[in-house]
């Protein structure tokens, strides 16, 4: 258990949740700079939304302590908490219009009625609404509708701004537009917030930082590119990005590194392993070629597919199916041909098999 | 073919709404019946009928505690139908199908046999106090109209709209006043129309439940429809329908009749 | 944050009782003031001078006169029911398909009257179908009659009634399932080369048949206890078992045969309940 650290802006220490006898989170432990954007990252039902319940008081903790401002809000009620939520419902509400919607914060502050009026319309004049101050909400789109959420979210200047997968109903293009226009938003106002979302891409575009969350746990808390040159685990290595990877057996293990035996083939990892322990290999598609190296294994091309800036390549390397990425340019392999290809070492990633059962 | 479809259905609609209508237009027009037969006002509309209502025997008592009765029972079925109705919607009860299976039967049991079921069990226990005792039989009558739309209401309602409403600012009591029951107005509009109405129309429970002095409105109406049939009976029923063509314009105004159809059965 | 769960959650007690205190006010009511009262009917009608006796039904299901008056309530009901069908079902896909005002005035149509009273809409026949009513002083107008037809306390004053005060609870039901309908169904199936009969017949009923089954269970239930209509309609001259019980409570003091005659009629509607929700189950159109 660390002590909270003082220059903190959100603290989340020690955070866990059980019901009934699933535990839903686990030890979790994270820490944000004011200004700071980080984003939960897991697959559905791993412990995201029950997180950001936590942090904006709708749900408690069995234990864990949790500081926002450097004020312990462990067990405060979401109404004296100052958090801002966009729910991935909106939850918009459907008999207030517009300005009621966004006003509605302010007017339960007690402001008086020019200071809201004035709130209301910097926040819609930040997500381009201020045309629709009266509408009902009903008359408005899908994508509008996310940003009215947004403007009342930030229309009483939250501490913590807390995004529960709330671009997740629009749609694709829709929602890309909306992911750098968010970030440009909330940097541009300062906001600290959390995203919650199950989309890789998602959370590399918006976040200084990634949480990637699994079976209640955070395995791996680190910026985008550490996340994909140095997963932390298996899981991370094949949620964020593609990779290909080999399960082995440690035959041999020196100061340098271990050899894996795999299927395909003997393979060195740049790790030191106990001797007999399982283990997994892996690398990113982008880091193999069709010559000799480091790590070499002979396979059988099932198929090549040009993609323009690029090609895949799939093989087949002693019945397990592996992908490389070359240069869109290169001259690809027939499909059946026998091709040997490799990886340096220094692109090897390697993870104890037992990490994760 | 389709020709023939179409023309088919739209004569028996329109069939129909005349077919529906045609009572209605009746009553108000020989209610304003220049002779003490049922005459069409042809020759000349006259008042005086409208001016014999408040002189019928026992009108003001039994216009009074049928208002009194449809309006204390409404609001009761509101507070109760909705809190079951919540637990019934949020999923979290062990059996709550049956529970709102059960809620809504009484609208299809003959309302007749109730009364008498209500009657014998009155007797039986000694309760003889009758405004009570109607009191308690309309809440059978109007609970499951209250049930059936706050059910269907609140299926379509959106929880999380309390828990924006906290975390904006709203302690529990302020969401539920503030954000939750606003909400569900359009719901609760229509319950509460179609829980007075029914009600206040209620002959075969309450005709049981009556005595001398505590008689309800259609009791006494179809007791004057059969002592003495004259316009004035016409006029009186002129007035109820012109209350509810109100009743009916206000619900339209507010939450539209295509929705009230969806939610009526 | 609600999301769909794959598994539903294990209850924490508290929220079970919290469930189960907001829902007792409303089970309490049903208990007290329906089920026993109906279960102490059910042990009433099964009272005699000495103790429990068959006597009531013994009278209510061997007298030819009673089995006249069961059988006049049932005929009442099915007669009630497939004319308000005839017209009800192809009206309601009108409704359906009308746009804007037109919808608007039609299902205004169906809430007046659905709102209006019973007792006003059965006085206002009586008032259509007097010897000196309206009908017969049009039709005496039009030539068409000479001297006036008797209508009133006829059977075909008490179809016309009862038809019109049930229409709307034929037509609602079956409404909210055709509106959902996609219009484009039926010419689905006619690419599909079906014949417009067929098309019918394998598709648009089948959907609809949700609608259906609960507007004939309703109109059913509800016509074959009816009172104030027959009441005001016909009287004496046709009987009903809704009639019945109200006389024997009402006039005659025969608590344990008016019980009795209660449970024959509280049983068609339980057996309409059952069937119609076991035949709503089998049916469960398209979607
Ligand atoms: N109120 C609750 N009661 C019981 N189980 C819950 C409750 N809320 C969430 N869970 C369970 O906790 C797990 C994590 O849920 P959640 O935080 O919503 O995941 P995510 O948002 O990552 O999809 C799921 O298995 C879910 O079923
Ligand atoms: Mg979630």
């Amino acid at each position: 258990m660390t002590a909270p650290d003082a220059g903190l802006h959100l603290s989340i220490s020690n955070v866990s949740k059980r019901f009934g006898a699933t535990t839903v989170l686990e030890d979790i432990h994270l820490g944000m700079a004011k200004g700071e954007l980080v984003t939960l990252l897991g697959p559905s039902g791993c412990g995201k939304t029950t997180l950001l319940r936590v942090v904006a008081g709708l749900t408690h903790p069995d234990t864990g302590r949790v500081e926002l401002a450097g004020r312990d809000i462990t067990r405060a009620p979401p109404y004296k908490r100052n958090v801002g939520v966009v729910f991935q419902s909106y939850a918009l509400f459907p008999h207030l219009d517009v300005a009621g919607n966004v006003g509605f914060g302010l007017k339960l502050r007690g402001l008086p009625k020019a200071d809201i009026a004035s709130a209301v319309h910097r926040a819609l004049s930040l997500v381009h609404l201020e045309r629709y101050a009266d509408r009902p909400i009903r008359a408005l789109s899908g994508g509008q509708q996310q940003r009215v959420a947004l403007a009342r979210a930030i229309a009483v200047e939250p501490s913590v701004i807390l995004f529960d997968e709330a671009l997740s109903a629009l749609d694709r293009k829709l929602r890309e537009a909306m992911q750098s226009e968010l970030r440009h938003l909330l940097t541009q106002i300062g906001a600290t917030a959390i995203f919650v979302t199950h989309d890789q891409e998602e959370a590399l575009t918006m976040s200084d930082r990634v949480a990637v969350m699994y079976k209640g746990r955070i395995d791996q808390l680190a910026d985008p590119r550490t996340l994909y040159d140095q997963p932390a685990t298996a899981f991370a290595l094949s949620f964020v990005g593609q990779s290909l990877s080999l399960k082995g057996k440690v035959v041999s293990s020196d100061a340098d590194g271990s050899v894996v035996e795999t299927s395909a083939g003997p393979l060195r990892v740049p790790r030191r392993f106990l001797r007999g322990s399982s283990v997994i290999v892996a690398t990113r598609p982008e880091h193999v070629t069709l010559t000799a190296g480091d790590n070499t294994l002979t396979g059988t091309v099932v198929g090549a597919t040009f993609q323009g800036s690029r090609s895949l390549v799939e093989i087949d390397a002693a019945g397990t199916r592996l992908t490389a990425e070359m240069p869109g340019r290169c001259t690809l392999p027939e499909r059946g041909e026998t091709v040997i290809f490799s990886w340096p070492l220094s692109e090897t990633l390697s993870f104890s098999g037992e990490e994760h059962a | 073919m389709k020709q023939l479809a179409i023309i088919v259905s739209w004569a028996a609609a329109v069939f129909a709404c005349l077919f529906l209508l045609a009572p209605l237009v009746v009553i108000a027009a020989a209610s304003f019946s220049p002779t003490p037969v049922f005459d069409l006002p042809t020759g000349g509309a006259s008042l005086r009928w409208y001016s014999r209502i408040g002189t019928l025997d026992g009108f003001w008592p039994a216009l009074w505690l049928s208002v009194e009765i449809a309006v204390l029972s409404t609001l009761i079925s509101l507070v109760v139908g909705t809190l079951a109705a919540i637990a019934i919607t949020r999923g979290k009860l062990p059996g709550s199908e049956i529970l709102a299976a059960a809620l809504v039967s009484p609208l299809m049991m003959p309302g007749l046999v109730l009364g008498i079921g209500l009657l014998q069990y009155y007797r039986s226990v000694g309760f003889t106090a009758s405004w009570s005792g109607l009191l308690l039989a309309h809440l059978v009558i109007t609970l499951p109209y209250v049930a059936r739309t706050m059910i269907a209401g609140l299926s379509r309602f959106d929880f999380t709209l309390i828990e924006a409403g906290l975390t904006l600012g709203c302690t529990w009591p302020q969401s539920i006043v503030r954000v939750m029951i606003p909400a569900l107005a359009p719901s609760f509009l229509i319950a509460s129309l179609f829980s007075f109405l029914a009600s206040f129309d209620n002959y075969p429970v309450s005709i049981f439940l009556t005595d001398v002095r505590t008689k309800t409105l259609p009791i006494k109406m179809l007791q004057y429809i059969e002592e003495a049939p004259d316009p004035t009976i016409a006029a009186l029923s002129t007035i109820i329908l012109a209350g509810t063509v109100a009743l009916l314009l206000i619900a339209d105004r507010a939450v539209g009749l295509s929705r009230m159809a969806g939610t009526a059965e | 944050m609600t999301e769909a769960m794959p598994a539903p959650p294990k209850l924490s007690d508290p929220e079970r009782r919290t469930a189960f205190l907001l829902s007792l006010p409303a089970a309490m009511i049903l208990l007290i003031m329906f089920i026993l009262p109906l279960g102490l009917l059910l042990g009433v009608s099964f009272t005699g001078p000495e103790g429990f006796s068959l006597a009531a039904y013994q009278r209510l299901l061997t007298t030819p006169h009673y089995l006249s008056v069961i059988w006049n309530s049932l005929k009442l009901a099915l007669v009630t029911t497939a004319l308000t069908f005839l017209i009800g079902y192809p009206a309601s896909f009108a409704i359906a398909r009308a746009r804007g005002g037109w919808r608007s005035l039609m299902l205004g149509c169906l809430f007046l009257p659905l709102a209006a009273s019973v007792i006003v809409k059965a006085f206002a026949w009586t008032i259509l179908l007097r010897s000196d009513g309206i009908i017969n002083s049009t039709l005496m107008l039009l030539g068409i009659i000479d001297e006036p037809v008797r209508m009133i306390f006829t059977q075909t004053a008490l179809i016309v009634g009862s038809a019109n005060v049930f229409l709307p609870f034929m037509i609602l039901p079956i409404f909210a399932v055709v509106a959902q309908l996609d219009p484009r169904l039926g010419e689905a199936a006619a690419m599909l080369g079906a014949n417009p009969a067929v098309a019918f017949l394998k598709v648009t009923l089948p959907v609809t048949m949700p609608g259906i089954i609960a507007g004939v269970a309703l109109v059913f239930s509800l016509s074959v206890s009816a009172y104030v209509v027959p009441t005001l309609l016909i009287g004496e001259r046709y009987p009903t078992l809704a009639a019945t019980i109200a006389k024997a409570y009402l006039l005659t003091q025969q608590p344990a045969f008016g019980a009795a005659a209660g449970v024959v009629l509280l049983s068609i509607a339980i057996a309409v309940v059952i069937l119609s929700s076991r035949f709503g189950r089998s049916s469960g159109g398209l979607s």
